[in-house]
């Protein structure tokens, strides 16, 4: 793994490494890229992905109200609200 | 150099389901208290799984058809990630590998004349929550209430080449799928929203320029007005080399009159989409299919067509009455009752779009069962109810649905006497009370009567048959 | 360690545990992670509301490593437990109090498999889809099942019992009758055992596999060892699927909601990064980062959707093994006890030691764990799994 890959990888998932952990990850991602030789040597050619790995059901519910829920206990753990919002630093300029 | 725009659009379409997309909370998110609408799915919080709204596949099934797409009857929702306060589980679970819709085609119609747009695909999605900058100058205040609202997305094929032909496509999707009932498409209301595509290359040329893409616009007004400054800028840019175009996303300033760049953070960054293990593949049989191809509506072509054809009306009424579903089913419900085509559409643009008018409500707004007016016309027909007073009971059933209009002008003396003795009482003291008007009309003057008819008919209340007092008014004055 | 305990009498006689992947309303749940240290959820795991409505009495919740992806917990925010250098699970530490009857756990990676292969206990991870997700800390969505540890088969199989059936609120949920099935108890014939899985096991693992293998014979089972390159692969494409998917399930936690928010930031972004790297752990932001890396533009058909690929060469590889075999025998783990240096040596230990289940996970099959080994059966078998343990607690001590 590239040093760059790591900078945007940390930037798209927000989190900020130190140099030792930073060569960690380098380390721990460049075994699994060795991981991934096992998985080339499968010959995949004409296999379709599984994602699900259960019997296809199409699982619909019908479109009916209900919100046992209130604000009031939903943002009870909440670091900052205000009115009635969960607040966060503006973003906008 | 002549130069030609090249315009391809996304647009965003709020379904009108009772709710959420993946969890039951109400979908009714538009001037709700905030965050009233909320659970923790739709809060980012963890152990709730998604099941898919039945509805929502329905309305984006409906949607397809409207749009001369192919379904596909096996669709699936994805995973996008990326990082926003309006985005509470940093993902939106959206669909990328197989939409509900591909391939569809819209006819537009300009001054220009008529021109297919091809639609790429439609898909499924949940909406972002809304974020509200103006309570604390510091702070953004998050709002989650939208957040998993259903959306259908329409992507178009970058076929549009001017506003009047981005504004004639937009009015013609919301045209289709307010007829077809999935969705509202009120710009002001958010309930449909526009990213604009835009590239500028010299006329003829097969290359496409560098695409800017401006977003969440809201209004065809706002729309026009940037995409006549972006041509204008990129223009400006390849003759004079004012500026780089680069490939970017832009911020519509409405007020200013200006595009701007947005800030990279906002869009930069690799979605990393991926099939959603949680919900399972829709696959949609044939007796699903089926039945949602029974309940499209027709084309407003084909109504105009046969409203014009197999009822009789003029062209303009035809199209008037078409402009909306809820005119139309007002109509046909009027007409099923009053077997009087005619009378129906002439209730219909003289009176109930123009008090929809006056009340400032869009026709799409027409709650009035057809079935009820057609009682009301028929009351007039029979002479049973006098013109003036019936426009009375219209009125009063735009505020009440429960009207009977037999029953309403029973009881409030709207029913017309065939009393002939009481008219020609009336008309006797109107007449020996204005001899001037006697004399005028005797002298020629035909509106004179008009004058003493309208008093005869201000005395009645409105309750008497025209014609009856008209020869009745003829005969007195002649007899003078 | 940090059990966390509620009221109730902890000698009642259906007392059980769950740990901290079961969301509770009455009592926190952190999912072993500083990021969600005192989260309150308002609502229970399916699982638990159903054990509670059979009569089982959740007396407490024990902890787990940072979202379940570890050996057997050690990378908690509240620490490793340790004794004598080994590391200790903490479920599995409850049960061998014998002061609860069972537990209920999330199997993301394996660990409760591997605690119960190293205590003596047993384990079941049922068929996916047969028990309710819902209300467990998501990770990794595709595979993750609710499983049941007990000192007994007969525990785990009466636990299990009552929580296997069909959840509206679990849209991978199966039918009832599906799920009825997976309560069967079939006959176990014939066993296959793969070399390839038996890699890196050190003399004691062998030894339970030995011990096990000759009771099944004993009892007229035939135990066959059969050539296999297919099944070892559930490993890298495992680690995969997991990371992606973790990746996307703990990007909510980013300190606006709930949870760790940072004190210093300036800017949202701030906020963000700031908030999650103060309180993710060490191996879980290496997972992050991995599984993201697999789903870029970049990597996403040669990573993701080969491992996606391969997992159907698995599923169909298992499903030709049990045209002629009632279950694989193979081992849970490669040695009977982790040390603390085993991890400060190999940070990334339990992406390689996940090996032995890996191939349950990736393929939704069910597993049992009994006698320190593992029997992996055909979808629904679980029935058949318990039997075969129960045997072997007769007849194998």
């Amino acid at each position: 793994m590239e040093k760059e890959t790591l900078r945007i990888l940390e930037m798209l998932n927000q989190l900020s490494l130190t140099q030792t952990e930073k060569d960690e990850v380098i380390t721990f991602c460049n075994n699994r890229e060795n991981d991934l030789k096992t998985l080339d040597a499968i010959d995949t050619a004409n296999v379709e992905r599984m994602v699900h790995v259960m019997p296809i059901m199409t699982v619909v519910r019908e479109d009916v109200v209900s919100q046992p829920f209130t604000r009031e206990a939903l943002q009870a753990g909440a670091p900052e609200t205000d009115e009635g919002y969960w607040c966060v630093p503006r973003v906008v300029e | 150099m002549r130069y030609e725009t090249v315009i391809g659009l996304e647009v965003h379409v709020e379904l009108a389901t009772q709710s959420k997309i993946f969890c039951s909370c109400s979908a009714h998110s538009y001037g709700a208290d905030p965050n009233s609408h909320v659970c923790p799915a739709c809060c980012g919080m963890p152990g709730m799984l998604p099941v898919v709204n039945k509805r929502v596949v329905d309305f984006g099934m409906k949607a397809g058809m409207m749009l001369n797409c192919h379904i596909n009857r096996t669709t699936t929702f994805d995973k996008k990630s990326y990082y926003y306060p309006d985005l509470p589980a940093a993902y939106q679970t959206t669909q990328w590998f197989a939409p509900v819709a591909v391939n569809g085609l819209v006819e537009i119609e300009t001054s220009k004349g008529k021109k297919n747009v091809r639609i790429k695909q439609i898909h499924m999605e949940e909406d972002a929550g809304k974020l509200v900058h103006d309570i604390r100058e510091d702070t953004t205040h998050v709002d989650f209430n939208r957040t998993s609202v259903p959306l259908i997305e329409i992507v178009s094929q970058p076929d549009l080449s001017s506003a009047e032909e981005v504004e004639a496509y937009l009015e013609r999707l919301k045209t289709l799928l307010r007829y077809a009932k999935v969705a509202e498409c009120e710009m002001a209301h958010g309930t449909m929203r526009c990213d604009v595509n835009l590239s500028v290359r010299p006329e003829g040329s097969d290359k496409l320029g560098v695409r800017t893409e401006m977003k969440n616009m809201n209004s065809i007004e706002a729309i026009k007005r940037a995409i006549e400054y972006e041509t204008a800028r990129h223009i400006d840019a390849i003759e004079n080399g004012t500026e780089v175009l680069v490939q970017e996303t832009r911020r519509w300033d409405d007020i200013k009159g200006k595009s701007f760049a947005m800030r990279s953070k906002e869009t930069a960054g690799d979605y990393r989409y991926f099939p959603d293990p949680n919900v399972m593949p829709v696959v949609i049989d044939d007796e699903w299919y089926d039945g949602i191809k029974a309940t499209l509506p027709e084309f407003p072509e084909v109504k105009r067509e046969r409203y014009t054809e197999e009822y009789g009306l003029s062209e303009y009424d035809a199209e008037q009455i078409t402009k909306s579903i809820a005119l139309c089913e007002c109509f046909e419900g009027a007409y099923a009752v009053c077997k009087s085509a005619k009378d129906a559409a002439n209730w219909m643009i003289s009176e109930v779009m123009s008090i929809l008018n006056v009340r400032k409500m869009t026709y799409d707004m027409l709650t009035l069962d057809g079935a009820v007016l057609g009682e009301l016309i028929m009351l007039v027909t029979d002479g049973k109810v006098g013109r003036a007073n019936a426009k009375k009971i219209l009125s009063a059933m735009f505020d009440d649905s429960t009207i009977k209009p037999a029953e309403y002008a029973e009881k409030n003396g709207f029913i017309v006497s065939n009393d002939t003795s009481l008219i020609e009482k009336v008309a006797r003291e109107v007449v020996a009370a204005d001899p001037k008007a006697v004399s005028d009309y005797k002298s020629g003057k035909e509106k004179a009567l008009m004058s003493l008819f309208g008093k005869c008919m201000k005395e009645l209340k409105g309750n008497c048959d025209p014609q009856t007092l008209r020869t009745v008014l003829i005969n007195i004055v002649n007899s003078l | 360690m940090k059990i966390y305990t509620s009221k109730k009498d902890i000698a009642s006689k259906k007392a059980i545990i769950a740990d901290d992947m079961m969301l509770t309303a009455d009592m926190p749940t952190a999912a072993g992670s500083k990021m969600l240290d005192g989260y309150m959820s308002l609502f229970e795991a399916e699982v638990l509301t159903r054990a509670k409505n059979a009569g089982y009495d959740l007396v407490g919740k024990t902890d787990v490593g940072e979202f379940a992806i570890d050996l057997v917990g050690e990378t908690s925010c509240n620490g490793a437990k340790v004794k004598d250098g080994v590391l200790l699970n903490p479920t599995a530490e409850a049960l061998k109090t014998g002061e609860v009857k069972a537990a209920i756990c999330l199997d993301v990676n394996g660990a409760p498999r591997r605690a119960a292969a190293q205590n003596g206990l047993v384990s079941v991870k049922p068929t996916y889809g047969t028990v309710s997700r819902y209300g467990t800390v998501p990770v990794a969505c595709s595979g993750e099942c609710v499983s049941v540890m007990a000192k007994s088969a007969l525990e785990c199989k009466e636990l299990l019992g009552v929580i296997v059936g069909h959840d509206d609120k679990d849209g991978t949920s199966l039918s009832e009758e599906l799920c009825g099935s997976a309560k069967k108890c079939g006959e176990l014939r014939r066993v296959a055992v793969l070399g390839a899985m038996e890699k890196g096991i050190d003399a004691n693992v062998e030894a339970k596999l030995c011990a096990f293998k000759s009771t099944l014979r004993n009892n007229g089972v035939e135990v066959i060892e059969i050539e296999d390159d297919i099944i070892a692969a559930a490993r890298p494409a495992w680690n995969v699927l997991m990371s992606a998917e973790l990746c996307n399930n703990v990007s909510r936690y980013d300190g606006v909601k709930y949870g760790h928010r940072a004190q210093n930031f300036s800017g949202i972004d701030e906020l963000y990064t700031n908030s999650r790297t103060e309180a993710f752990g060490e191996l879980l932001k290496k997972a992050i980062l991995f599984g993201s890396d697999t789903l870029s533009t970049e990597n996403y058909m040669k990573v993701y959707d080969k491992a996606l690929r391969v997992r159907r060469v698995i599923v169909e590889r298992f499903a030709e093994i049990f045209k002629e075999f009632d279950a694989v025998l193979m081992p849970a783990c490669s040695v009977m006890e982790y040390t603390e240096d085993m991890v400060k040596e190999n940070k990334s230990l339990s992406f390689e030691e996940n090996f032995y289940t890996a191939p349950a996970s990736i393929s939704g099959l069910p597993a049992v764990v009994v006698g320190g080994v593992q029997l992996v059966g055909r979808a629904f078998s679980e029935g058949t799994l318990l039997g075969a343990a129960e045997l072997y607690e007769k007849e194998g001590k």
